[in-house]
């Protein structure tokens, strides 16, 4: 539905997007993520013909973006990050005035428009002025605006940025509703909102693609390698190489201080290690505070993925940076 | 295909303006000086020794008169391009499935539609004057087809003005600008010693144009002349447009 190949976007020489490859099949929420900064606005812009591309296509549905803006962007609607509506427009006034816009036939207007307005939840407000509207409101009248015209693809770009937790909940079960009619595309620097929303992820720092996959598939690359947390009172330096002695122990390191020390247990697979542990602090007479398995979140790997400073955690886990290689080839 | 994004644009554009004070500021402002003007004009022609003329062609060829069409029409259009560049609807705007040279005439049109509205009011006077004498209603309506003409062609200026910034004061003094250079270039061909040149500067002299509107004269010439230059600066800002997209 949506392929966007080797794209490439340079400004005076430096490289803000290169070779950004990726598909968004019909039907499918694709969740397009990585840290401010990292090129998804800029990429995105250039999917929706809004900044001309360096090198690279982009095609909807068979529609070259650049060699048919016209006909490819009938297909395609797009909320953009900086949301900016006519504020003195009555909510329904712009979602018709995008519906004409977009060329939406005149027997079809009212009923298009309405149908908009009803599936974005904005029926309520239909005739108030937007500028008195709460930015949640604001964000759905986009939304309303921007599938009008019953497109394809939608392209959202932050469609949850600076709302309150109950209208991100709100937009989400939104999104997940508007599956059904739609191909989206969205970017999030939110790591929940993929788990939550897409089925598919698309990892992206410093204009480079850095992991493809679904939210599972990353997560599961991810916890090859079990890990534990242990914590013990007081400050024992000794800590890590006496657990390190561990039967089926691979790796551990000392972490923090404070009153207690911390220790990052990695075992081989299939190795329940918290019984030998329990046994050995036991024996040295410690206080055993906690001991936590480490589940993989899809955070870890995002962090890991695009954290370039060393990280005390990270590099005590050198098995999981190989596995995280694993997923970005 | 083409009209209604085109309409839907010019719609938006002309309203827009009600919402704004500035259009009241505006619309206040040019209808008080036009009232003192045309009573002033009135006052004067009634002394007795003074010959009997045309007062409309009077109205239409004061200061004030090419005064407001300096100013109005560069404020009007400062806001078309530059207002929604600032506020990032450009965005929303231009990614919809129409070209920019559409977003360009539409907005233009808006406006236009505005700067006619502002002048309907001046019908009044007029009218008034039929009520005491005999008004020739030729000249008169030559008159408003010169001054919509010259609107027009001012505010393609201000629209491309408003293409080229991203701020609205700018946009504003930048059209201005661009607006008494057209002005100028043709007023003072007397000054330009080879003839043949300052004949074409002649042709573009819009004080002798609305001279020749206020008395009844409406020379195609002119209008070609002013529809040209709409078109060539509208394309100009929409080529614009089209390079600012995304900055």
């Amino acid at each position: 539905m949506l392929d966007v190949e080797g794209l490439r976007k340079s400004y005076y020489g430096a490289m803000a997007v290169s070779d950004v490859s990726f598909r968004v099949e019909s039907g499918e929420i694709l969740g397009f993520l990585g840290p401010n900064g990292a090129g998804k606005t800029t990429t995105m812009r250039m999917i929706t013909g809004f900044l001309p591309l360096t090198a690279g296509k982009v095609t909807l549905d068979g529609l070259d973006i650049t060699e048919r803006p016209i006909e490819a962007k009938r297909h395609l609607g797009y909320l953009p990050e900086t949301l900016s509506l006519y504020p003195e427009m009555r909510v329904i006034e712009y979602v018709r005035f995008r519906a004409e816009l977009c060329g939406v036939a005149r027997r079809d207007l009212k009923s298009r428009v309405d149908e908009a307005v009803q599936k974005c939840f904005v029926d309520d407000v239909a005739m108030k002025p937007i500028a008195n509207l709460s930015k949640g409101y604001k964000q759905r009248v986009g939304l309303a605006g921007a599938l009008v015209h019953r497109p394809k693809v939608l392209v959202l770009d932050e469609p949850t940025v600076g709302l309150d937790p109950r209208q991100i909940v709100k937009i989400r079960d939104l999104i997940r509703e508007l599956k059904k009619d739609h191909t989206i595309l969205l970017s999030t620097h939110i790591l929940p909102e993929v788990e939550l929303v897409c089925d598919r992820v698309v990892i992206i720092d410093k204009g480079k693609i850095v992991a493809t996959g679904t939210p599972d598939t990353l997560r599961t690359q991810m916890s090859q390698t079990p890990g534990l947390l242990v914590a013990v009172k007081g400050e024992i330096s000794e800590a890590d190489s006496v657990l390190r002695k561990l039967p089926g122990v691979t790796h551990a390191a000392r972490i923090g201080a404070g009153g207690e020390t911390r220790v990052v247990l990695e075992a081989e697979r299939g190795v329940d290690l918290r019984e030998a542990i329990f046994r050995e602090v036991l024996t040295r007479g410690w206080t055993l505070l906690e001991l936590t398995p480490r589940q993989a979140s899809l955070e870890d790997v995002f962090v890991r993925l695009l954290s370039h400073e060393p990280d005390p955690v990270t590099d005590a886990l050198p098995a999981a940076v190989e596995a995280e290689q694993e997923v970005s080839s | 295909m083409i009209l209604r994004p085109f309409t839907a644009i010019v719609k938006r554009e002309f309203f827009a303006y009600f919402y704004s004070p500035l259009a009241y500021v505006i619309l206040t402002a040019f209808l008080l000086f036009n009232g003192l003007t045309f009573g002033g004009i009135l006052q004067f022609l009634n002394q007795p020794d003074q010959p009997r003329t045309n007062l409309m062609a009077v109205f239409f060829g004061t200061g004030f008169f090419w005064f407001f069409m300096f100013i109005v029409p560069s404020v009007i259009a400062m806001r078309l391009i530059a207002e929604e560049r600032k506020a990032g609807s450009i965005e929303a705007l231009l990614t919809a499935p129409v070209d920019e040279s559409v977003v360009v005439a539409g907005k233009f049109a808006g406006a236009w539609l505005f700067f006619v509205f502002l002048w309907l009011p001046t019908l009044l006077y007029p009218a008034l004057l039929a009520r005491h004498g005999s008004v020739d209603p030729g000249p008169i309506a030559a008159s408003y087809v010169g001054v919509f003409l010259i609107g027009a062609l001012f505010l393609a200026l201000g629209t491309f003005a408003s293409a080229l910034a991203k701020n609205q004061i700018v946009a504003a003094i930048l059209g201005f600008l661009f607006i008494i250079t057209a002005f100028f270039i043709g007023v003072f061909n007397s000054l330009i010693t080879d003839p043949k040149l300052r004949d074409a500067f002649a042709y573009l002299n819009l004080m002798e144009h609305m001279d020749d509107f206020s008395r009844g004269i409406v020379d195609t010439r002119r209008i070609v002349y002013v529809v040209t230059a709409v078109v060539f600066f509208l394309f100009l800002s929409s080529k614009a447009l089209e390079a600012n997209k995304g900055k």
